[in-house]
């Protein structure tokens, strides 16, 4: 009887293939995506049939929390390369916080809040704000997971933007003065898409009560910014 | 990771000829760093993109409210949204998970009955009405049933284009087919020889957002181009009430 020989095998496995597919998926997902924003709250907005997208450049966003906080997010212009002198986001807000400030500061002489540019600079890299006037040196002088920690807890008073049902633009609030701000930044672009009410969305979450929307919408139009985009999902169910 | 191997086969070797040799490298790393990163990616992107609805407020000038009365009281329906609430405040869901939010609504004028004069309405014209889309057949339901038959005529003129839309009759090119086809859409909607309806929308304080972008987007199926949001007043809210009183919740 002839010995059965077991031949050998090598184990290694030709990975080549697999890194081929890997890459290309990865490649994908990097030219697809936009990354997500960091929000304070996370809202599911209700959905509609419209197909209208969201603009991702020059964009006022206005975020309002279950509990009725405001936030407030600014982007500026995004094709930057080819011209460096538009409006990008980062010098956009810093105009805006500096116009905002002086703002409430001749408003209110004896409460003034002085920032440093240093300020200026990490307001400038925070996506969505939201913190009163006075809370905001405190706020800009935090480290980024004290920010973080601070601008997710609801239930603190000195976070989200302050709004009332003021109606006197005289002595505007200070959600009223933001919008002014960021109005009459300098970026010509964002107050024309504005003006023609692509400029401004605001979000919330479907099962915000609408007597907290409600709020908003009458500063906005107050402010005599009354057209606006809402921002919602698209609808799976068919028309 | 990566060697170098000789090929070896029995010690038949002419004298000069090169080494065979080949070369394998292990991308087991590679992948798996890969695979991270996708991970990543994957984890931290969008890729849907929000829609937004836009919408225009009227200016909150006093001289609005005799413009707003001119809207003929045949063409004008009221709708007011609201949204079942327990009585913590969470948002009562049906069988299905789905937000109870209803509608009522009323045409033309309010008409009250108040016969002790105290500002408490016994009846009113008011009626309610649920949110729900299509049924199996495509036919409309609820309040998207009252809306389609109020704006009859322009959805009828709509259904036509559309038809020719599919058929590509416009243009052969899919852009300028789309193009053509919206700019006549918009026209028919603004067309004034036609009956329209004029739709405000107002809504309970407990009203779920949701329930207000539901009730706008109902004006966009059902081809509405005049519609505005309005503030609720007493009127509406005692209307409201009646009906609650004469017919349960």
């Amino acid at each position: 009887m002839g010995k059965v020989k077991i031949k050998r095998k090598s184990t290694l496995i030709d990975m080549t293939a697999m890194s081929d597919v890997t890459v290309l998926l990865l490649t994908f997902f990097m030219l697809t995506s936009t990354f997500l924003q960091k929000e304070p709250v996370t809202v599911i907005t209700p959905s509609s049939v419209s197909e209208e997208k969201v603009p991702t450049a020059n964009l006022a966003s206005i975020l309002v929390s279950p509990e009725g906080k405001v936030f407030i997010s600014v982007s500026g212009e995004a094709d930057l390369a080819n011209n460096p002198e538009e409006w990008g986001s980062e010098p956009l807000r810093k105009e805006i916080l500096k116009n905002a400030v002086a703002k409430y500061n001749t408003l209110h002489p004896s409460k003034k809040v002085v920032l440093t540019e240093q300020d200026a600079d990490v307001f400038a890299k925070i996506g969505t704000f939201g913190v009163p006037f006075q809370a905001l040196p405190t706020f800009l002088r935090m480290s980024q997971t004290e920010q973080d920690k601070v601008i997710t807890d609801m239930n603190r008073a000195d976070v989200g933007i302050p709004i009332d049902d003021n109606t006197d633009l005289n002595t505007p609030n200070e959600f009223q003065i933001w919008m002014q701000a960021i109005y009459s930044s300098g970026n010509e672009n964002l107050q024309a898409l504005m003006k023609k009410g692509e400029g401004i969305a605001v979000k919330a979450d479907q099962i915000t009560p609408y007597s907290t929307v409600h709020h908003v919408l009458d500063n906005l139009q107050t402010l005599k910014m009354n057209k606006f985009s809402l921002l919602t999902a698209l609808k799976t169910e068919s028309e | 990771m990566a060697q170098i191997e000789q090929s070896d086969k029995g010690g038949k070797k002419k004298k000069g000829a090169q080494k065979k040799m080949s070369i394998h490298v292990d991308f087991t790393p590679m992948v798996d760093m890969n695979m991270l990163l996708i991970t990543f990616f994957m984890l931290c992107t969008t890729m849907i993109k929000s829609q937004t609805l836009s919408i225009a407020l009227p200016t909150n000038e006093k001289v609005e409210q005799q413009e707003m009365n001119k809207a003929k009281d045949s063409e004008a329906i009221t709708l007011i949204v609201d949204t079942e609430r327990n009585d913590d405040g969470s948002i009562k869901k049906d069988d299905e998970g789905k937000a109870k939010n209803i509608v009522y609504y009323y045409l033309g004028k309010p008409m009250v009955t108040d016969e002790n004069n105290d500002s408490i309405f016994e009846d009113s014209n008011l009626m309610r009405e649920t949110f729900i889309g299509n049924d199996e057949q495509g036919m409309q339901q609820g309040i998207r049933k009252i809306l389609h038959n109020r704006n009859k005529a322009v959805l009828e003129k709509i259904a036509v284009l559309k038809q020719q839309w599919r058929n590509k009759e416009f243009s052969s090119k899919k852009d300028i087919n789309d193009s053509i086809y919206q700019a006549r859409a918009k026209e028919i909607r603004n067309d004034s020889t036609l009956t329209r309806p004029v739709v405000i929308i107002k809504a309970t304080p407990n009203a779920s957002w949701a329930s207000v972008i539901g009730a706008l987007d109902e004006m966009q199926i059902n081809q509405i181009s005049r519609y505005q949001i309005d503030n609720i007043n007493a009127t509406d809210q005692g209307m409201i009430d009646a009906y609650i009183r004469n017919h349960g919740n």
